[in-house]
């Protein structure tokens, strides 16, 4: 009978068209995915060929003058999108990837974006993971909207029921045929995916797939419960799609309306104007004042005097370390707000799939929010570790040994791979038992006219 | 066509859909979506204007209250431009959350827009944002298709079909009846978005004619875009054998022309036409300008030649007898030329980024969801034009302070430096009051207009075709469809 229903269920040619349409954008997304790689790829080998020439040539002209070749000089540290952000792209569009930084004041450079075109932004992606949380569960809909109207509407339900000896069973051969030939689907684009994007088979890849497979049991699970009131097939179809729009679309739109307006971000523009006078207004203040807030910050640097009747560089860097350490309270409350948001949004999504499965993608594909702001972080070591390296040099005008540049290449951020499996794999378990177990009781009464 | 039957079937379907308790259902629910989006809308235009005018002004009075100094230290000390929403972007917020809000300007240096929503936002924002103009685009056309499937489909199922006809009413006045009909329970869903966004208007006092010509314009655009739904819907209805299939088929136009086209469309654009990296622009321009002359090395030869023939033309011998200060003059060109260097980059840039909007552009004309979105943006003061106008105004006030700051220096700054000890070159602050704010204007009405020219054809095409399809369906089309 399996067999039977295999073969009768893909001679429909609205099935076959369906299931093309879906393995093209899944493939597509693939290779959109892959030239996004490709593309953050190939800025990083610029970047990194940058940085060697730009070194080269600033060393060249003021190589004697330590304090104004540190004025120019940037220096990369690349968060490195994983092989799997070809599946997720998430956030990675919107933040940059990598943070090119002098060593002058760290809040005056850290959140400059990359060049982006808006609307594409706007858009989205098409990616995978749009492809499995979009696209997967209207294609689910549409192969079990009518599962039971279907035979109920054309008088065929009374048939089969005479015929087989349980139409309960029959309906739920139906129903996993169609899981089996969505679920092939789902692996045979992996698989894809595993080739062009040259995925490694970690505990990440391992999770995104599981994810995957939750999510999907979710909307078969939602479809049959549908089913399971037994109604018509125009009431089924509005019912589902309405669902999915709410759940696709609306809730997440709600959300994030809600989080947007309860945690605006005030203190992004505060730390912009108050980088900028910081340090700049600090030209018409006594030196000394500054100095002494300098060597407070640094009691290690308290031996190298600033003179006070002409410019000196150790003042210079004095005046952009007070830019970073007066906007410091207010680029922390920044932070704390954009931490929120992102607790907050989590929360909401572990009780919506749609959500919590392309937030766990992002999550798994480290481009996520998130990983932006352990970004940021690491940007403010890094900047830390340069500033430290180079101020001595500076303070004492002592050129740095000419061989000391080399080493000077761009930096990679470093990642603890940890996949947090239950809270990851949990509520898509929860969500689904429950309608599972709704339709289930549902089903116990079967009507058959 | 007779008038008085078309208004008898229009007036009988809404009494068919006033009777089922649906309609009450998806009405309340609709108007309750469009209350929460308005008062989203209001909340973060009035909150993040309020956010950015006060930042504006502190940035102001930062600028104001510095001392007495050398004209070039405030030409580094710069300002800020913050971007305000427009009055409109209450009712569609388009781009705004992807585009940046803020901007440091400052002498040699084009900085980025920086602190866009959608950097402070999770992986949710890219679900899409309830809007007022996203209930009117996506959820709208959606009831549409609901209440509309079966207007003619089920009638033809149940036999009713043949009983209009045979008393009399012919085809056309039969589909242009239903449409009617369906026409009018779509505007009880959009009248509340109408008013709701007027009353906005009127308690923000934004009641200014420019915004209500936009307003006028938007609306205007979304009644002939739900005309062309209705219709549609309609003559699905009529062609499809049952109820069923009209059902299935409306579901899924809706769901290629509003979930899938967009969206690939704009993949497509960027996987042919793709833009280059951060650093690519970057370096790029920056060796144009070394390549230009590097102001900043004593033996550039364009900087060498410009010194040259001002020594000649003044007759002096060396820049110190300048009758200006000699530096504040080669920043002035230094600037001029990097910004007309930067300005030919860009212009390339923003041209990769038309080539990908241009197939979204395209599929417009086919697709009037596609349409109606630009419009409503663009009308809404939230779409790419909107923010690049904002962009060259900001980038033209950093031009002018720069060079304002430069032939300061070059009227009152000498051209001796300063001894060890001696005070430093300085001018009067009230240079700094003098020098105006900064202000955005939006984009005139008619400006408009001008880029959307294939949105506004496309919608005027779909209602040509859509009336010659009504003809041709009512012609051809038979009270019992063959299988």
């Amino acid at each position: 009978m399996y067999r039977l229903i295999i073969k009768q269920f893909i001679r429909s040619r609205a099935v076959v068209v369906t299931l093309s349409l879906l393995f093209i954008m899944g493939v597509v997304s693939i290779f959109i995915g892959r030239q996004f790689i490709e593309h953050e790829q190939r800025s990083i080998e610029q970047v990194t060929q940058h940085q060697h020439d730009h070194i080269e040539r600033n060393v060249k002209y003021h190589g004697e003058n330590v304090g104004l070749l540190l004025y120019y000089l940037r220096f990369a540290l690349i968060n490195k999108p994983t092989e799997l952000a070809g599946l997720s792209i998430g956030q990675r569009d919107i933040n940059p990837s990598v943070q090119r930084v002098t060593i002058r004041n760290l809040e005056a450079q850290k959140y400059d974006t990359d060049l982006q075109n808006p609307a594409s932004l706007m858009y989205g992606n098409l990616d995978f993971g749009f492809v499995v949380v979009y696209l997967f569960p209207l294609v689910i809909i549409a192969l079990i909207f009518n599962l039971l109207s279907d035979e109920k509407e054309n008088a065929t339900a009374k048939l089969v029921s005479i015929q087989s000896q349980s139409f309960r069973r029959y309906l739920f051969v139906k129903l996993s045929a169609r899981a089996v030939v969505v679920y092939t689907m789902l692996f045979i684009l992996f698989g894809i995916a595993i080739v062009v994007l040259n995925l490694p088979l970690d505990a990440a890849l391992l999770a995104f797939v599981i994810v995957s497979v939750l999510y999907l049991a979710f909307w078969f699970a939602l479809c049959f419960w549908i089913t399971s009131l037994q109604k018509s097939s125009n009431y089924s179809a509005l019912a589902l799609l309405s669902l999915w729009l709410v759940l696709a679309i609306v809730l997440p739109a709600a959300v994030n309306s809600y989080v947007s307006n309860k945690f605006p971000v005030p203190e992004s523009l505060s730390t912009f104007i108050k980088q900028r006078d910081g340090y700049h207004q600090k030209w018409d203040v006594d030196k000394g004042v500054t100095m002494e807030k300098f060597y407070n910050h640094y009691p290690q640097f308290r031996k190298y005097v600033a003179p006070d009747d002409e410019f000196s560089y150790t003042w210079y860097y004095a005046m952009q370390q007070m830019g970073d350490d007066e906007a410091r309270y207010d680029s922390w409350a920044m932070r704390s707000k954009i931490r929120q948001r992102e607790y907050t949004s989590r929360w909401w999504a572990s009780f919506v799939p749609t959500m919590h499965a392309h937030l766990s993608f992002n999550e798994l594909s480290r481009s996520s929010l998130e990983n932006h702001l352990t970004f940021l972080d690491q940007t403010n070591a890094f900047h830390e570790k340069l500033r430290l390296y180079f101020y001595p040099y500076i303070f004492d005008n002592k050129p740095l040994p000419k061989d000391a540049w080399d080493s000077f290449t761009p930096e990679y951020t470093e990642h603890v791979q940890s996949v947090p499996w239950v809270s990851t794999l949990l509520p898509l378990v929860i969500v689904t038992a429950i309608f599972v177990l709704i339709a289930v009781f549902n089903m116990r009464k079967l009507v058959l006219h | 066509m007779r008038k008085n039957i078309v208004v008898l079937i229009a007036r009988q379907f809404m009494m068919q859909v006033f009777k089922s308790s649906v309609f009450y259902a998806l009405l309340l629910i609709v108007i309750a979506m469009l209350m929460f989006a308005a008062y989203s809308g209001w909340h973060s235009y009035t909150v993040q204007n309020e956010i950015r005018t006060h930042y504006q002004q502190e940035a102001r009075k930062s600028w104001e209250s510095n001392p007495d100094k050398h004209p070039h230290r405030m030409a580094h000390y710069g300002t800020f431009a913050f971007r305000l929403k427009h009055a409109l972007s209450m009712f569609d917020f388009g781009m705004e959350s992807y585009t940046g809000n803020a901007v440091f300007l400052e002498a040699h240096k084009q900085n980025s827009v920086n602190f866009s929503e959608a950097s402070f936002s999770t992986g949710l924002l890219r679900f899409g944002e309830i809007s007022v103009a996203m209930v009117l685009q996506v959820v709208i056309p959606l009831i549409v298709f609901f209440l509309g499937f079966s207007s003619v489909a089920a009638e033809r199922q149940m036999g009713t079909l043949k009983v209009i006809l045979i008393q009399g009413a012919s085809w056309k006045e039969l589909l242009v009846g239903k449409s009617t009909g369906l026409m009018m329970i779509t505007t009880l869903f959009y009248i509340p978005a109408v008013v709701v966004i007027f009353f906005l208007l009127l308690f923000e006092g934004s009641m200014e004619s420019d915004i209500m010509l936009r307003y006028g314009a938007i609306f205007l655009f979304y009644f002939i875009f739900y005309v062309i739904v209705s219709v549609v819907t309609i003559v699905i209805s009529t062609l499809s054998r049952s109820s069923k299939d009209a059902l299935i088929t409306s579901l899924g136009i809706w769901l290629v022309f509003v979930v899938l086209l967009p969206r690939t469309a704009q993949a497509v654009g960027s996987y042919f036409y793709p833009a280059p990296a951060k650093v690519t622009f970057e370096s790029a321009i920056e060796e144009d300008v070394i390549r230009q002359g590097d102001s900043h090395d004593p033996n550039d030869p364009h900087f060498k030649a410009i010194k040259d023939s001002l020594l000649h033309a003044h007759g002096v011998d060396s820049v110190q007898h300048l009758p200006f200060n000699y530096s504040g003059f080669i920043m002035r060109e230094g600037e001029r030329l990097s910004a007309v260097t930067y300005q030919r980059h860009l212009k390339e840039l923003l041209g990769i980024y038309e080539r990908q909007n241009d197939v979204g552009k395209i599929i417009a004309v086919l697709n009037p969801y596609m349409a109606i979105r630009n419009l409503s943006m663009a009308f809404s003061g939230s779409d790419l034009f909107a923010y690049q106008h904002f962009q060259q105004q900001a980038e033209s006030y950093r031009y002018e302070l720069a060079q304002t700051m430069n032939e300061l220096q070059m009227k009152y700054i000498g051209n001796e430096k300063e001894k060890k000890g001696e005070k430093p070159h300085a001018i009067g602050k009230e240079h700094w009051m003098a020098f105006p704010d900064f202000k955005y204007k939006f984009q005139p009405f008619i400006h408009i207009a001008g880029t959307q020219v294939w949105s506004i054809a496309s919608l005027v095409l779909w209602c040509v075709v859509v009336f010659f399809v009504v003809v041709k369906v009512s012609k051809t089309v038979k009270v019992i469809q063959n299988v």
